[in-house]
């Protein structure tokens, strides 16, 4: 099965842009504001559907940054500074940690606006990877970094859960921290064992798809354990990673490929786009070809909202074309 | 120079709003016109009913460029008066850093707002034809900054490595999809070609008519220097750094903050002609008076020592992201914590951390006047 679908929040168009700004000179009030953010979701999971994409996101337009949601809503975790969101000229509000971190309620619910999803289509929602979200928090109350992390991985297991009986049948784990380590090219393989405990953690007992989804790094650099991560499905950045490399493993899991570039405004080839999944399909599925998705490599949001559309339209015609080939 | 620990400004200072709403055409208020009579007063400004007369008349091209004069003439005097040895015009003419090198360049297209954080954005533009030569970007603000200064001046100038950092680069990665089959080695080549370009068709030129005109010491400011941290990309700013600088008899320093030290320590010695680095230290410091432990924030310092940098610091003693205006004894110690550290006194110049644009003009004056006294009282400490 070959389909397709977005990696991560989308843009705000230039009217939410606008009113965000007034907003924060004051000019408008929070309710003009909130009205704006329902308008501008109900177009982003629009844009979506008329791309013809599998599964469906509200676009996650709220979200300051992919740990926001839990920065601001879980005992334990106060809102840091500003920090370089890896090697993008973007920031996030470092999450500090300075007591038992604790979910006393839903953590993203209140970011999303599930009214606007389309009841007739299936619904994918986006949370951080426990792995990275410690990497990139300040700890200063956990002393055994391991504990911390499985905490979160709770966290993440009971928000899974809960999105779950609330209608999503799909969950992204954004894992950008375990692939993005430019001055530390080995991966140990402890480190490695200690996130496969982890994830297990965080999708124990749940009835969705999971998948883990990296980018800004290297896929072939965590594998080939990785291939046996407890998910459905393991997400790759292929603007970072090594295709030779990639190929030379056998994958028994469904993948995603990225194999759209966010940070580029340029509008891929489907050409070489088909031909390169091919290439890849063909490569790392030895005896059966399991689930693939055609997608971003990271969210859309580091473009602006019009190339994001289109973007969209080729991941959707590349798939069509990819299900001719591998029916 | 000839003394120890000469100050100087980083670049950019909060425009004033009569500038901003004045250039933009709308009408002022009498409080408005008000401010630019008493801060012209303050430093000493002459003809200020001329400015006054100016304020007060319609929207005109004329109009708009005698306001970037009278404002650059503003913040050079407000410098000046703060007591800087080295001085600009506080980037009055320039909309942003990278806004401004962009607009007057062809070979780019802005595509609109992307995030930046929260509720902020950028315009960010894509290089769609190769980067050539327009107009000058920096020429006529620096002959005015020239013509209106005794001072010793540096050139604030936005690097190659930050602006094709902030951009996308369509034109160049087409280029190379027939070429290089991997994504990821597509685009690093993509983007190495389009900086040297960018350095050869735009940046040089630039740099080459700047030193015609007489400037002496052009400061390379690289917020985006480690972004990428990696060595294949280090390697990149530094090649790209050289390259921008190479055969020009002028000065050079680089100025990077919020960044990775401890990244751009390894690879500062490889930077040729840089003859200071420009650094921030003052945000990360503690405030209490002293030498040693109390300077938790000048510890990178030492990382730059280890790696046998031997050119000279721009020191970060004044934090441009608060308004606690730092003590002059603050000042001091800061510059004196350095002394013991790197051992040669004659390798500090005494600066902020970055440009003050986003504190008003009453902290940022308070904050360089400090300043100036500090590194007064270092000196007399050393005699």
């Amino acid at each position: 099965m070959i389909g397709c679908y977005v990696t991560g929040a989308l843009p705000r168009s230039s009217e939410l842009i606008r009113k965000t700004r007034a907003y924060e000179r004051g000019r408008i009030n929070k309710k003009e504001l909130e009205e704006s953010f329902e308008k501008a979701t109900e177009s982003a999971t629009k844009a979506q559907i008329s791309a013809g994409l599998d599964y469906i996101t509200d676009g996650m337009l709220k979200w300051q940054d992919l740990f926001r949601p839990f920065t601001e809503n879980l005992k334990g975790v106060k809102m840091g500074s500003l920090t370089r969101w890896f090697n993008n000229n973007t920031f996030y509000r470092k999450p500090i940690i300075t007591d038992y971190v604790k979910r006393e309620e839903d953590v993203v619910n209140n970011m999303m606006q599930l009214e606007k999803l389309p009841k007739n289509l299936s619904w994918k929602a986006i949370l951080p990877a426990p792995y990275t979200f410690v990497s990139l928090s300040e700890n200063q109350f956990y002393k055994d970094k391991a504990e911390f992390m499985f905490k979160f991985a709770e966290v993440i297991n009971e928000e899974i859960k809960s999105l779950a009986e609330r209608g999503f049948s799909y969950i992204q784990l954004s894992e950008p921290a375990l692939v993005y380590e430019p001055l530390a090219p080995k991966f140990k393989k402890d480190k490695l064992a200690l996130v496969n405990d982890v994830l297990e953690t965080a999708v124990k007992g749940t009835t969705t798809k999971t998948c883990l989804q990296t980018f800004f790094g290297d896929f072939s650099k965590i594998s080939p354990q990785a291939l046996d991560f407890p998910v459905d499905h393991l997400g790759i950045d292929l603007y970072e990673t090594d295709f030779e490399k990639l190929k030379e493993y056998s994958f028994e899991k469904g993948v995603a490929l990225g194999l759209v570039d966010s940070r580029s405004s340029l509008v891929e080839e489907q050409d070489e786009l088909v031909a390169v999944a091919e290439e890849i399909v063909e490569a790392i599925y030895r005896s059966r070809v399991e689930e693939v998705f055609i997608c971003p490599n990271c969210d859309l949001d580091f473009l602006p909202l019009e190339k994001a559309e289109e973007k969209m339209k080729v991941i959707s015609t590349v798939t069509k074309r990819l299900r001719e080939e591998f029916p | 120079m000839n003394k120890f620990f000469p100050t100087q400004e980083v670049g950019s200072l909060a425009k004033p709003r009569w500038r901003i709403k004045g250039y933009r055409g709308k009408p002022l208020s009498k409080e408005e016109i008000a401010e630019a009579v008493s801060w012209g007063r303050k430093l000493g400004i002459e003809n200020l009913e001329e400015l006054v007369k100016l304020l007060s008349e319609g929207d005109s091209a004329s109009r708009k460029g005698a306001l970037l004069e009278w404002s650059a003439k503003y913040a050079i005097r407000f410098f000046e008066t703060a007591g800087l040895d080295i001085v600009f015009d506080g980037e009055q003419w320039r909309s942003e850093m990278y806004e401004h090198v962009i607009r007057k360049t062809t070979g780019f297209k802005f595509l609109g707002n992307v995030k930046s954080f929260d509720y902020r954005y950028f315009n960010k533009a894509a290089c769609i034809e190769k980067p050539k030569y327009a107009k000058s970007f920096y020429l006529d603000e620096f002959l005015f900054t020239k013509e209106n200064t005794e001072r010793e001046i540096k050139v604030p100038f936005t690097g190659a490595y930050t602006l094709v950092d902030w951009t996308f680069n369509e034109y160049y990665e087409k280029k190379f999809s027939g070429e290089i089959m991997d994504f990821k080695r597509r685009k690093f080549e993509a983007k190495r070609e389009f900086l040297f370009d960018l350095i050869k068709e735009v940046i040089r030129p630039e740099i080459s008519k700047l030193v015609d005109a007489g400037a002496k010491w052009v400061q390379i400011d690289e917020p985006a220097a480690t972004t990428n941290p990696a060595d294949e990309e280090m390697k990149l700013f530094v090649e790209s750094f050289n390259e921008t600088v190479k055969g020009f008899n002028c000065i050079f320093s680089l100025h990077n903050c919020y960044s990775n030290y401890e990244v751009l320590a390894n690879h500062a010695c490889e930077l040729r002609n840089c003859s200071q680095l420009s650094l921030e230290f003052a945000n990360r410091d503690s405030r209490q008076v002293g030498t040693g432990n109390a300077r938790t924030g000048y510890k990178a310092i030492e990382l730059f020592e280890e790696h046998s940098f031997k050119g000279n610091y721009g020191l970060g003693v004044v934090d441009v992201h608060s308004n606690f205006v730092e003590p002059p004894e603050l000042v001091r110690d800061r510059i004196l914590h350095v002394v013991k550290t790197i051992g040669d006194p004659s390798r500090i110049y005494v600066s902020p951390d970055c440009g003050l644009r986003t504190r008003t003009w009453e902290t940022s004056f308070q904050k360089l006047k400090n300043m100036v006294l500090g590194a007064a009282l270092a000196r007399k400490a050393l005699e």
